[in-house]
């Protein structure tokens, strides 16, 4: 309890820090919200789009569509505002400057990531909770105490599945350098996670279901709240596929971080 | 011009040195144009035509879209804010050479190589796995022209949005949202014909559709009156034109606030 306390604080001061220099980049602030806003709202006017010729799409409509989205968006802040550093773990492995971070008494996961605090995810944050009220009142979603503890459980299940998809993704600068081809992979995965899964059919369903679960990343979880008796089993395993899939990437990230040999310089 | 020729060898060689990612970049190529296949198989659902196009066309058009946009992906916005904010671009600036030319040719470089590494085996695999029937007609005489031109207007808007940073000093926000613009509107994430009519007639007056929606149109339906193409090359060109113009006015004005803090 009292190193929770210890992290706490560590965090909070670094944090302030990081914060203050960004404050130098007012502008910058403001167009990265703008950007953060256009990307986020690229896949609603997709759908919109779409739906303006077909009736529906495997059988979801606006509404619900929207619904499994801003579920997407609130599963994704996590990762985007508080892991954001690991989209340059490249730059530090390649420079050398990774080595600073094996120097303090700290977990180095937890120091790492502490480094940066993505500012404009709070937008995309604020956007996502935004849609998700909007969704929920037009589809009359009922939201009573174990509704919202099990809403609670699955995001941060599907969190923790963005988290460790994107921190596996990174982490293999270690080995190869230049991770982005494999962050941006791993980011397209991601972006058709809140596409109805049922459009996949076979081996590949298989595979988004359990092996790279992006089924459970927003499609899977947010179907739980809409009742359309559609529900698989495999909803339920979400907080399992949600652990199990954070301490692979925390031992992919140990591997890597014990592994590494710097650059000497 | 030999001047920016090695700057264009320069730039395969900076290539060649990250040649891992290859490999994923083709695998993310393919990634997409098999989740592709899935979605819009489902938004068919065995129906012969969707405004006007078959499956078959629209998915050439998706995917042909994702593999140009890979080709045309060379970071000039990224390359240029990068020298800004190090300082580096004095090094640029000093050279005998136009900024924007030197620029526009390490883009060849890599858009070369990114059509040899990428779009090759995507087609490939679009032929042999899914198995796309292939167009022929007129219409194919006028692509690799309408391909330099979406070359070229690709790498301006690159270049102008890499300008900003002369005023703040950062990117990701602006290519971001520029990145997103061109996506949405150039008709590659959805055909333009699938958008309602008003906003088709809209996005015909933009520079966006002229560089992913006319080319690809050529591959899909090669087989319209030859004006047809001859017109949409005139978009093009006008656009370039236009966007060339723009970009020298911008870069001029630019310029004068540019400062770089010692070396």
């Amino acid at each position: 309890m009292q190193r929770l306390r210890y992290y706490l604080r560590i965090y909070f001061l670094i944090e302030t820090q990081y914060i203050k220099s960004k404050m130098q980049y007012r502008d910058d602030f403001i167009i990265s919200g703008i950007g953060m806003v256009f990307s986020s709202l690229t896949t609603i006017a997709v759908f919109w789009v779409l739906l303006a010729s077909i009736p529906d799409l495997a059988g979801w409509n606006f509404d619900q569509l929207v619904f499994i989205y801003a579920f997407y968006m609130l599963a994704i802040s996590p990762f985007q505002i508080l892991f954001d550093h690991f989209w340059q773990l490249r730059f530090h492995v390649i420079e050398g400057t990774f080595i600073k971070y094996y120097f303090r008494p700290l977990n180095m996961m937890f120091y790492y990531v502490s480094e940066m605090f993505d500012i404009k995810g709070v937008v995309q944050f604020v956007l996502g909770i935004a849609m998700f009220i909007y969704a929920s009142i037009r589809l009359g979603v009922v939201w009573n105490l174990p509704q919202v503890l099990l809403l609670l459980v699955t995001m941060i299940s599907a969190a923790l599945v963005t988290i460790s998809i994107m921190v596996i993704a990174a982490c293999t600068s270690f080995w190869i350098y230049n991770s982005y081809p494999v962050l941006d992979l791993a980011r397209r995965l991601r972006e058709f996670s809140p596409y109805p899964m049922t459009i996949f059919d076979g081996f590949f369903k298989l595979m988004f279901t359990y092996i790279i679960p992006i089924g459970f990343v927003a499609f899977y979880p947010a179907q739980i709240f809409l009742n359309t008796g559609s529900n698989s089993t495999a909803v339920y395993l979400s907080p399992l596929i949600g652990a199990a899939t954070f301490a692979l990437a925390y031992w992919v990230w140990m591997k890597g971080v014990n592994g590494y040999t710097g650059t000497g310089s | 011009m030999r001047a920016y020729l090695a700057t264009t060898r320069g730039s395969f060689l900076a290539y060649l040195a990250y040649r891992s990612g290859f490999i994923f970049s083709i695998l993310n190529n393919l990634v997409y144009i098999t989740i592709a296949f899935f979605l819009w198989r489902s938004i068919f659902q065995g129906q012969e035509t969707l405004r006007g196009l078959t499956f078959d066309q629209t998915f050439l058009y998706i995917t042909l879209a994702s593999s140009l946009m890979v080709t045309l992906k060379t970071w000039t916005d990224w390359e240029i804010s990068h020298q800004i904010v190090s300082g580096s671009i004095i090094m640029s600036l000093v050279k005998p050479v136009k900024f924007q030319w030197l620029m526009m040719s390490q883009s060849v470089g890599f858009s070369v190589m990114n059509f040899l590494t990428v779009v090759v085996p995507s087609v490939l695999f679009l032929v042999f796995v899914f198995q796309v029937p292939f167009y022929s007609g007129i219409g194919l005489l006028f692509l690799p022209l309408a391909l330099v031109f979406s070359f070229v207007l690709n790498t301006t808007i690159d270049y102008m949005i890499g300008l900003t940073s002369f005023y703040t000093e950062s990117i990701w926000g602006i290519s971001a949202t520029k990145d997103i613009i061109i996506l949405f509107l150039s008709g590659s994430l959805i055909p333009l014909q699938f958008f309602p009519d008003w906003a088709q007639q809209t996005l015909k007056l933009l520079p966006f559709q002229a560089m992913y929606h006319l080319p690809l149109m050529m591959l899909i339906e090669p087989e319209q009156p030859v004006m047809t193409y001859v017109m949409s090359l005139g978009v093009q060109l006008f656009w370039v034109a236009a966007l060339l113009a723009l970009a020298r006015l911008f870069y001029n004005r630019a310029i004068r606030v540019l400062r770089v803090a010692g070396g």
